[in-house]
């Protein structure tokens, strides 16, 4: 490239100089060296590269980059695992809850049903000694609380009952 | 001309003993450069069967691991079923104390075994959801010891060694609530 400059220059000094045919001969001579000169870097640019490219392959593909590879899968593998156990942990002992919160509710609505025939029964045999509202008030709050399956409402409830009679 | 002609010798002078120094300096670290050369291979090679080893340890370890995870799994899967039989052991001796106070007091309010029946559950969950393992302790303590007074309560009047209409004990045991 620098002697294609040094060329070009040359053209302008026998320009100068007023050499005939010589400065059209010389330009020529110059943009074929300044071509070949950007040529040559192109190609250099490019063989860099692929040998850049080449490299990484076999860098990449080598013994020791598939072993950290393997290596960090195994480690990936294994924490997985850990994870996935502590998971299944979370889920068995979610089940499990689930299955005693049924057994409970079960128990509860079974135990509702009969306090609330209990307390039926007990509405019943005292509705003639008390007046038509609070029987009714009684009533409406016996079918409320066994509504919302409010066991306590229900036990404050036969309580009032109880002291009413 | 002339200058340009020395400046070409010059520059054809500094590059021949540029390279001159290059192969020199080549000539005499060849030794050296060998040593580095093998040297990097035996590092490669020590490192590669470093991460080899490690691998194999590791694959090990994670067998390792899956056997214990399933055996751990295996035996809280157990426990979790244990535990709702207990659970379901519990509610029904519950049951089973409510049946007995009502069979022992046959004039007991309906009122008093759906509240001592409800007492005992009350306990029997918090026991059951608590966290801490002292806590949980203390609320089995407290159930079992519900448990034995309603049930002394309800021995003691059949036996007729008590006049007491109502289970006090026991109902005494309610009362903080």
């Amino acid at each position: 490239m620098f002697a294609a400059l040094a060329v070009l220059a040359s053209v302008d000094l026998s320009l100068w100089k007023a050499v005939p045919g010589l400065p059209e001969c010389m330009t020529r001579l110059g943009l074929a060296a300044l071509l070949s000169a950007f040529g040559l870097l192109v190609a250099a640019g490019l063989a860099i590269l692929f040998k850049r490219i080449i490299r990484s392959f076999i860098d990449y593909f080598s013994a020791r980059q598939r072993l950290q590879r393997r290596l960090w899968f195994i480690q990936a593998k294994q924490d997985r695992l850990k994870q996935l156990f502590y998971f299944k942990t979370i889920q068995v002992r979610y089940f499990n809850e689930l299955k005693r919160k049924r057994l409970l509710s079960a128990d509860n609505r079974r135990h509702l049903q009969s306090l609330s025939k209990v307390l039926t029964k007990d509405l019943l045999s005292i509705k003639q000694q008390l007046p038509k509202t609070t029987y009714l008030q009684l009533q409406q709050e016996h079918v409320r609380c066994r509504q919302l399956q409010d066991i306590e409402g229900l036990l404050k409830l036969q309580q009032k009952i109880a002291t009413l009679v | 001309m002339t200058t340009l002609k020395s400046w070409v010798f010059t520059l054809v002078n500094l590059f021949h003993s540029v390279k001159g120094e290059n192969l020199h300096w080549k000539t005499t670290n060849q030794d050296q450069q060998l040593k580095l050369k093998h040297a990097r291979v035996l590092a490669e090679k020590a490192l590669e069967a470093e991460l080899k080893k490690k691998s194999v340890r590791l694959a090990h370890e994670i067998t390792l691991l899956q056997t214990k995870n399933d055996a751990e799994l295996s035996m809280f899967k157990t426990k979790c079923k244990q535990d709702i039989k207990d659970y379901k052991q519990y509610l029904a001796s519950l049951d089973q104390l409510k049946r007995s106070i009502q069979a022992s007091y046959t004039h007991l309010p309906g009122a008093v075994a759906f509240t001592i029946h409800h007492h005992a559950k009350h306990l029997l969950n918090l026991m059951w959801e608590a966290e801490d393992f002292e806590q949980k302790m203390h609320y089995e303590m407290q159930l079992i010891n519900f448990m034995t007074t309603v049930h002394e309560d309800a021995r003691l009047h059949l036996e007729g060694a008590t006049v007491e209409k109502l289970p006090e004990k026991t109902m005494r045991l309610i009362q903080p609530r």
